[in-house]
């Protein structure tokens, strides 16, 4: 293996830090887009595309700091605020534990780098903290949107001092570890004693599956606990709970430990509290990651060799059979769309980020309804009484709610990423751009349907909706999932991802479709405005629907037949 | 027919010329061989030719459609086949070929026939239900081959095809290459087997640094050099530069 005797200890270390600095730039394409930004100067175009998606997202970051603003002072005068902190960060870390599977597995088990990684003379231990660090790094990005708002908002409001801030970074820099490890222990334990090398998709799928139910059942045994003091408790109960400082955190943070010391070592600072708690976490996350390159040492390499090998039983085809399985010929459109449905639903990250991310949030709507502990008087009743105020903000949040569930995904704008290596065949078929991307439109549109309807039916049930408000609702959400779904495509044909080696890059690690999200909410967030700006100057609530409605419509039209346009002069430009 | 017109492509904004004022003719019933060095330009004038990359100067005439202007009618009479068999690895073998025979809109007869005889020659028809993800790397370079000879075109274009093939696999094509050249039809392949060039091809170009250094029949080649070598001497002599 490595060197002998005294260079052994810092040789290891510096092996360790090329493997790590390795993994970040192929993981991130750092060195890619270095050449690419200074030396080809091809994608300088996106540095003020970027930009502008930040911007377009900035209304709804501010409306997310109104509502912290809103618990903050609701919160402080029973001083339960840190409630608040633990909150966002339990969040941020359940997030984790939920999509952490997601990267853990296929980072650790199926990157293609791995066959490249084995034969070198590296450790198991060194190839997945290589490995890990990259996902930790993936992790500040997804969670910083539910964590920063919170720790920056607070922080400004109770004044922090320079502990708050320090402690703030350190804290943020540890947060992924201790869940990220646990899922690490989990899946390293589970590849080993379970022979996956056929079935590795089928694992994929049903683990991340299981693993999400398992997190969401936390946050309904969560809500419940914390629902629980409610209809049943009595007033004394309600009052003692309210006036003990950080009763509230504690029962958050309950489900998750390390919350309530990540919260106590923000909020206490430099006090020997902020410093104690601070230490616990730091220390309890050192002896996870250790013991998770411990068990890769023993078990790692033996989950892993082999996995790459998948088989499948040889047999012959009779005549008969091969008849009916050969295709008497598909139309272009059929063809193309048949093989972008097969590979979506075939392809476990593909299915996962893409289609279930549809259902999934309609999914939490349902578990939110379900956990309502005081069902006369909860969150769902007081939804239903706002939303059955006024038609028009029943049918339009109905239709948001359907355009969110179906078109917040990455499945239009990793359309054409998802292709990746292959999409050579995509370019020398005698296909016209648009007849292909006519049919990828389609495929996108029907995932976007599923969330739609899925979204519709819950809706229909949970906040009883009339059926005429529902068709209404259904509709606006179908006409802008066409322009959402549009614009999608357009952004990743612009600068489709294509080189991947880990599906994962393609479609959740993949900029494209973190643009594509910035702009659809960009969008939404311009009709939230116009809408209220009709409402403003009194304009009939039927008039603001067919207003939102033509409107939607007319920018469907145009944004499907820029894409058109966009596709026949940019398939020829993308070289592979 | 092949036909390239001081054709030129550069990468980096001009500062590595890979192909530069290349002319060449491939005519019907030909088997052409294209050979160069590693970074002579072979793969990129390969990818010029069937459209996945954009020429910077000159022009790409397959069948007589420009490639540049008429793309697709010249794509709808040629088929590609790349130095590396990256195919939809979720599907099965029968169902990228049954997708390619869609899109090239093969009749259902001859689906069938072509179908059958390929995959009995390359031993894939035990397989052809599983994922392509399960086939070896010979066997992805076979379905390859099978999809890019299945709408029977009149031009194959390929990138070093007999790289991962078994012995009896790189018999058959090459008895294919023939068979195929036979009808009239055209086969233009680089490849890096000196014999294999020296035995199939009608006549051999040689590419060195994006400029064709020679072109001819064997005996051209052989005449060029008045030593009578064998076609690798003939390649390191002019490639030694």
């Amino acid at each position: 293996m490595s060197g002998s005797g005294g260079t052994r200890g810092t040789g290891g270390l510096r092996r360790l830090k090329t493997v790590i600095r390795a993994g970040l730039r192929s993981n991130f394409g750092l060195t890619l887009l270095k050449h690419r930004l200074f030396k080809e100067k091809k994608d300088r175009w996106l540095v003020p595309v970027i930009g502008l998606g930040i911007l377009g997202a900035l209304p709804a970051l501010w409306g997310i700091i109104l509502i912290i603003k809103g618990a903050y002072e609701m919160l402080a005068p029973m001083g339960q605020e840190r409630a608040l902190l633990s909150l966002g960060i339990l969040a941020g870390q359940l997030l984790i534990l939920v999509f952490g599977i997601y990267y853990v597995i296929s980072a650790f088990y199926f990157s293609r780098d791995l066959e490249m990684l084995i034969p070198l003379p590296l450790r198991p231990g060194e190839v997945m903290t290589s490995k890990f660090a990259v996902i930790v790094i993936n992790e500040y990005l997804t969670v910083a949107a539910v964590v920063l708002p919170v720790v920056i908002t607070l922080g400004v409001l109770a004044k922090g001092g320079v502990g708050y801030w320090v402690n703030a970074v350190l804290v943020y820099l540890a947060l992924p570890v201790i869940p990220l490890a646990l899922v690490s222990l989990a899946v390293v334990a589970m590849m080993r004693f379970i022979n996956v090398s056929r079935k590795k998709d089928a694992l994929i799928l049903v683990g991340s599956i299981v693993l999400i139910v398992l997190a969401m059942g936390l946050q309904i045994a969560l809500g419940k606990s914390a629902g629980a003091g409610g209809a049943q408790a009595s007033a004394q109960d309600v009052a003692a709970f309210f006036t003990s400082p950080d009763s509230l955190l504690n029962r958050v943070g309950a489900f998750f430990p390390p919350s309530i010391w990540a919260t106590k070592a923000v909020a206490g600072g430099l006090s020997g509290e902020g410093l104690a708690n601070l230490a616990l976490l730091l220390g309890v996350s050192l002896v996870f990651f250790a013991a998770m390159v411990v068990l890769a040492e023993k078990l790692f390499y033996r989950g892993l060799v082999g996995l790459g090998e998948t088989t499948g039983k040889k047999r012959l085809l009779t005549s008969d059979e091969m008849s009916r399985r050969v295709s008497s010929g598909r139309r272009v459109i059929a063809a193309v769309f048949g093989r972008e449905w097969k590979i979506m639903n075939r392809t476990p990250i593909f299915l996962l980020n893409g289609v279930l991310v549809v259902v999934v949030f309609p999914a939490i709507f349902v578990l939110m309804a379900i956990m309502d502990p005081a069902r006369e008087g909860g969150s769902m009743v007081l939804m239903r009484i706002m939303t059955s105020a006024n038609p028009l903000y029943v049918i339009l949040a109905a239709a948001l709610f359907m355009t969110v569930c179906g078109s917040l995904n990455g499945t239009s704008s990793s359309t054409f990423s998802r292709e990746g290596t292959q999409f050579w065949i995509s370019r020398v078929i005698p296909v016209p751009p648009r007849e292909q991307v006519a049919a990828k439109f389609l495929h996108s549109y029907l995932v976007a349907m599923l969330g739609v309807v899925t979204a519709s039916a819950v809706s229909a049930v949970f906040l009883h909706l009339k059926a005429l408000h529902l068709a209404a609702a259904a509709g606006l959400s179908l006409v802008a999932g066409v322009l959402l779904t549009a614009v999608g495509m357009i952004i990743d044909l612009a600068r489709p991802l294509l080189d991947w080696t880990n599906p994962q890059k393609a479609i959740k690690q993949n900029l494209n479709v973190l643009l594509a999200m910035l702009a659809d909410i960009g969008i939404l967030t311009a009709f939230f405005f116009g809408v209220k700006m009709l409402i403003k100057v009194k304009m009939a609530g039927k008039t603001v629907l067919g207003v939102v409605f033509a409107a939607l419509a007319g920018l469907a039209v145009l944004s499907y037949g820029l894409l058109l346009r966009f596709s026949d002069k940019r398939y020829p430009e993308i070289e592979t | 027919m092949i036909k390239l017109s001081n054709v030129s492509k550069s990468y980096n904004r001009g500062k590595i010329k890979a192909v530069d004022d290349l002319t060449l003719n491939v005519d019907p019933g030909e088997i052409f061989g294209f050979l160069g060095p590693n970074g002579a330009g072979k793969t990129t004038t390969i990818k010029m030719i069937v459209g996945l990359l954009r020429s910077d100067a000159g022009r790409i005439f397959v069948e007589g459609f420009d490639v540049a202007t008429d793309g697709l009618k010249a794509k709808q009479v040629t088929t590609y086949v790349p130095d590396y068999p990256a195919v939809y690895e979720r599907l099965t073998g029968l169902e990228y070929l049954n997708f390619i025979g869609d899109v090239y809109g093969v009749p259902r007869k001859e689906r069938l026939e072509r179908i059958g005889k390929w995959l009995d020659i390359f031993e894939l028809a035990p397989v052809v239900t599983n994922p392509i993800q399960s086939y070896s790397h010979g066997m992805k370079q076979k379905i390859v081959l099978t999809a890019a000879l299945l709408p029977a075109p009149r031009v194959m274009v390929l990138d070093e095809p007999l790289v991962g093939l078994d012995p009896r696999a790189a018999h058959q094509i090459k008895e294919m290459f023939r068979e195929h050249c036979d009808e009239g039809k055209t086969l233009f392949f680089s490849t890096h087997i000196m014999e294999v060039a020296e035995k199939l091809c009608d006549r051999i170009g040689i590419i060195h640094k994006g400029r064709l250094v020679a072109c001819g029949t064997m005996e051209e080649l052989k005449a060029l050099d008045r030593t009578e070598k064998s076609l690798e001497g003939i390649f390191l002599e002019l490639t030694d530069k």
